[in-house]
């Protein structure tokens, strides 16, 4: 029987606040321990929290950003359990009025995973276990997180892949995260269960936890539905439990102890007011957005005419793809922008950080100054390809590589006479031409090319010799 | 009496030095501590070198503000930077919180002369103070019996004339009971008035601080001084203006408000001492109307679920790992969060933390807490229609006077019938304010309680006080401590 | 009802050991409180919204760094720490 694999997502993700979600604490990664902390983030008995504006602000970004429906009322829950890195026994969260509803993440194959919300709520501290010993830092403590839960509606590995990467993407694009699974600015937890294909009926499913890397999270899942599937195929049967997943064995463990009694037991946070988000709130947020990465791919597909492979390549990467709408203004063809970008730029980084980056000596400025002298004739492709190459080594502008003669480009009576010479020194393609032979003419082009060092059109001149051959 | 006005006006016509003054609480304390068990932390040094700092003050011919000087204490919930604060638990013991509570800055900027910090239930979890980890305070009327709780050492304290007043905090009663059962004053302000931060939390959305005090008179004056906005606290909203100004405003015309179902079960004579005081205001002028108000039978267990749902969460921090108590011997992390919290904690606080962790827990969510959230959003519109006929509401501030100590730690359900005429207040986010009326024949003090529209202190602080003025007789001062 | 098994539960969740030969007085105990809150079961149903006391909202922070504490402050009250971290020594 085949088996049909069914997940769903939650999310966690850092916001990129200058300070903690209820306290002045600095969100700074890393720092000598206990260092980022005060009497509020460390739980001290009678400390309140305060919510920081800013991270409701970018929570509102990310949920505009998939599509969700901001509430226009929303409520801070406690989440109670007992944990050494929880410094207040209970996470500050939202169970009951969560700040975005719904919304979806479209994948490439058409499919639209579905978000069931998106709450904010903080972090707990690191602890390090030694020798047995808990040694315990609240740096991290009460830094803000958005967690996005989806649907169980991903039903492959590769819909997983690309279901974190759009999430990645645009939280990238829209500036409210680094998304750095390695730091742990963003984590993913797995529900996955597997089902006999055609069924309808959910099987039971399990929560993997400690994914670090996105290939991680692919492993994971691979070892965890081929251990659900024989595991029904031998006549067992699934049991519902958090799993741990090991990056060095490449394998999951349950998490589970008889310490852990899970009652979370959330109720409203009597220490924080009701967050109201207004409709004209909502719009200027939504105003403030920057494109994001599947119009962009789109309007690039269609109003710009470039093939989709290209428009998902500039649109990986929002600094990518502001450096493009900027190199195109008003050229003739954003085609020769993408090519130069994809064929020549991007040679020259070499990780998907640098492209991140795209820390590129050449200004879009630049870049643009040298297609429109390609497309206003005056050079020619193989010059301006050459042109770049010395442009991104340099950092300097076109001009300085081409010279006045260069951009000259051939007057008429040039033209015609170099085309003479063509005809008059090769009599044999001459003939040939004229016994039906189309590709001989191409011989008297290169002729003219040649004797031009590039500057003459090629175009041009092909029809001006057929004139003097007939 | 030791009021804050008398001790003003002597530190400004020098007939004492602050130094002097504070010496002589600090010499009473040392006296009457021992029978009282009022304080249970005294901070003699930082209180004579604010009362030097006071004394240079007065000296160079600087003018000082109301309360400096003053010497006063606070409940042991309330965070004193370096000072140990302990909220009279074993789990808090050695505990120097590293910041203070925004009152205390507020009273520290005004030089308040702070004696020490005051006894007070465990986690101000009981009626009767005897919960607190260091045992009980005794009532400065009759030593044999409890001051009351859970802000009882502050009560016996101010009560007994070894503080001019102090800040205790008031949850289901814990300011009014006390300052009832020890014939003196306790205001419980409108939630939201008086910042939280610092307080060590009991039930985050009933918990308010407030004064206790030898007068009306006083509690307004510490009222304004506490009563700020507090961008610390989110909850926090000020008080905007002043009680002061109004407290003799003519009452006539006022409309006193006495609901029946206040006057249920409560003990004959503290009802005839109410009844007696209603006379009074008739007398200056107010009119007495009389209505139900029926969401009040609903109150107490209403005010037990949300409090001990509130607890059993802001307790869960208390794990031995950051700060207080931390167990000998155990076998692992989660070994020694439990054995920790089990040595830890008295049995009271334990049991409120098992009942809270019940009603918020799968299967019973919505059959205590979410019911108990939504009556208490009917008893708050039940009172707001109460407001709709009358200006303030008169009550008993408690069903009987002190008891014997002893008494309360038997039963449970007893004890919290006590909290019975306080708890509606917390609940509805009311300010109250617990006056005395009256005395019993055997000499314990009857207190009455007036309960205002939101944010209407300015009104029941007027209305007390001109009770105040026409039955002094029931503002009966104790033979302890510092006579002025 | 509550039984023995619910006060084993909640008093897991609530980190606290009831010795054994405790249970059976606590779950007593425990019953009877909870037969007293029941009493808000009598109550008829009511649809009074309660959000928060005086009805506030939007109270926010502005996001601007302010000065953390130092690790000695923040590790003043621990019972145990070492190498600027709180400490949960695990002895037999």
């Amino acid at each position: 029987m085949k088996y049909e694999l069914v997940a769903g997502f939650e999310t966690h993700i850092e916001l990129s606040t200058k300070t903690k979600i209820f306290c002045g604490c600095t969100t700074q990664f890393g720092g000598e321990p206990n260092t980022h902390c005060c009497p509020v983030c460390i739980g001290l008995p009678g400390t309140l929290p305060k919510l920081n504006r800013q991270a409701v602000r970018y929570a509102i970004m990310a949920g505009l950003a998939t599509h969700g429906e901001i509430a226009e009322v929303s409520k801070m829950d406690r989440k109670n359990y007992c944990y050494p890195d929880l410094s207040k026994a209970y996470q500050i969260s939202q169970l009951y009025a969560p700040l975005s509803i719904g919304g979806y993440v479209e994948l490439s194959n058409g499919r639209k995973i579905r978000l069931h919300h998106i709450h904010i709520e903080e972090d707990a501290g690191k602890l390090i276990h030694q020798h047995g010993d808990t040694y315990v830092d609240y740096n991290r403590g009460g830094v803000p997180l958005i967690e996005i839960v989806s649907e169980p509606d991903i039903r492959s590995i590769d819909e997983a892949r690309e279901y974190v990467e759009k999430l990645q993407q645009v939280m990238r694009y829209i500036g409210i995260s680094d998304c750095k699974m390695q730091e742990g600015s963003m984590r993913c937890d797995v529900n996955i269960s597997v089902r006999p294909e055609g069924s309808e009926k959910f099987g039971t499913r399990t929560e993997i936890k400690n994914m670090n890397s996105i290939n991680n999270i692919c492993k994971a899942m691979e070892y965890e539905y081929e251990r659900q599937v024989d595991l029904i195929e031998s006549g067992g049967e699934v049991v519902q439990e958090t799993l741990r997943y090991d990056d060095a064995t490449n394998t999951t463990s349950s998490m589970r102890s008889k310490e852990d009694a899970h009652d979370y037991r959330y109720f409203r946070d009597p220490d924080l007011v009701t967050i109201n988000v207004t409709k004209q709130e909502v719009e200027e947020i939504r105003k403030s957005l920057p494109e994001l990465p599947a119009e962009k791919c789109r309007r690039y597909v269609q109003e710009l005419s470039l093939p989709e492979k290209d428009a998902q390549l500039l649109t990986k990467y929002r600094n990518i793809s502001e450096y493009f709408d900027k190199a195109i203004d008003g050229v003739k063809s954003a085609k020769t922008v993408s090519n130069f970008i994809i064929g020549q730029i991007f040679s020259r980084l070499e990780t998907e950080a640098d492209k991140e980056i795209f820390d590129v000596a050449v200004s879009p400025e630049q870049l643009n100054e040298l297609v429109k002298l390609l497309d206003s004739g005056k050079i020619r492709n193989n010059l301006a390809k050459a042109t770049l190459e010395k442009m991104l080594d340099s950092g300097k502008g076109a001009l300085e590589f081409i010279s006045e003669s260069d951009m000259g480009g051939l007057d008429e009576n040039a033209l015609l006479e170099l085309c003479k010479q063509a005809v008059e020194s090769n009599p044999k393609a001459v003939d040939d031409y004229k016994n039906g032979k189309e590709k001989a003419i191409k011989a008297m082009v290169g002729f003219v090319m040649k004797n031009s060092r590039g500057k003459a059109d090629a175009a041009a001149a092909e029809q001006k010799i057929k004139e003097l051959i007939s | 009496m030791g009021t804050i006005s008398k001790i003003h006006e002597m530190l400004t016509s020098k007939q004492c030095s602050c130094t002097e003054l504070t010496k002589s609480y600090l010499d009473e304390i040392e006296k009457s501590n021992g029978e009282l068990n009022a304080y249970v932390n005294v901070t003699d040094g930082e209180a004579l070198k604010t009362a030097e700092a006071v004394d240079k003050k007065i000296a160079s011919g600087e003018e000082i503000g109301l309360l400096e000087g003053v010497p006063m204490t606070l409940k042991d919930n309330l965070s004193t930077k370096g000072i140990e604060t302990t909220c009279c638990s074993k789990i808090l013991t050695g505990y120097k919180p590293i910041y203070n509570a925004t009152v205390w800055d507020i009273l520290q900027s005004q030089n308040a002369v702070m004696l020490g910090k005051t006894n007070m239930d465990e986690f101000a979890m009981g009626s009767s103070c005897e919960t607190s980890y260091f045992g009980g305070a005794a009532n400065p009327f009759n030593t044999n019996h409890v001051s009351g709780g859970s802000s009882g050492g502050v009560a016996s304290a101010v009560g007994a004339n070894i503080a001019a007043y102090g800040l205790g905090s008031d949850t289901g009663g814990s300011i009014r009971q006390p300052a009832s059962f020890c014939g003196i004053v306790g205001l419980k302000p409108t939630y939201g008035a008086v910042s939280r931060y610092g307080l060590i939390a009991y039930a985050s959305s009933l918990d308010q601080i407030g004064p206790i005090t030898k007068s009306v008179e006083d509690a307004s004056i510490v009222f304004d001084a506490i009563s700020k906005y507090d961008e610390k606290d989110s909850t926090s909203k000020g008080y905007s203006g002043d009680t002061y100004s109004s407290l003799n405003n003519d009452i006539k015309g006022m409309k006193i408000g006495i609901a029946r179902e206040y006057l249920d079960g409560v003990r004959d004579d503290v009802k005839q001492a109410v009844l007696n005081a209603a006379e009074v205001y008739k007398s200056l002028g107010a009119e007495i109307v009389y209505f139900d108000l029926p969401a009040l039978k609903f109150a107490l267990p209403v005010y037990y679920i949300i409090a001990c749902a509130e607890a059993s969460s802001n307790l869960g921090r208390y794990d031995g790992i950051r700060y207080g108590y931390k167990t000998e011997h155990y076998n692992g992390t989660h070994d020694m969060i439990c054995r920790t919290r089990s040595e830890g904690f008295g049995e009271e606080v334990k049991r409120r933390i098992l009942l809270g962790t019940y009603v918020l827990s799968a299967g019973y969510y919505d059959a205590y807490y979410k019911k108990a959230q939504n009556l208490r959003g009917t008893i708050v519109k039940a009172f707001n229609d109460a407001f709709e006929h009358c200006d303030v509401i008169l009550a008993p501030t408690v069903p009987m006077t002190a008891f014997e100590k002893g008494r309360a730690v038997s039963d449970p359900i007893e004890t919290y019938l006590t909290d019975i005429c306080t708890v509606p207040v917390n609940i509805a986010g009311l300010p109250g304010v617990s006056v005395p009326c009256g005395f019993n024949a055997n000499g314990m003090p009857i207190g009455m309680q007036l309960i205002g529209k939101s944010f209407g202190e300015a009104t029941i602080l007027n209305a007390a006080y001109k009770y105040q003025q026409a039955a002094g007789e029931n503002f009966k001062d104790t033979k302890w401590g510092v006579k002025l | 009802m509550v039984t023995r098994e619910d006060v084993e539960n909640i008093a897991l969740l609530s980190k606290l050991f009831v010795p054994e030969e405790e249970l059976d007085s606590l779950t007593q105990s425990m019953q009877e409180i909870i037969n007293f809150a029941d009493e808000i079961n009598k109550a008829p149903a009511s649809d009074e919204a309660f959000d928060n006391i005086n009805n506030l909202s939007n109270v926010f922070r502005e996001d601007e760094v302010v000065e953390s504490y130092s690790s000695e402050e923040i590790l003043r009250n621990a019972p145990e720490q070492a190498e600027k971290h709180f400490l949960v020594r695990n002895r037999e």
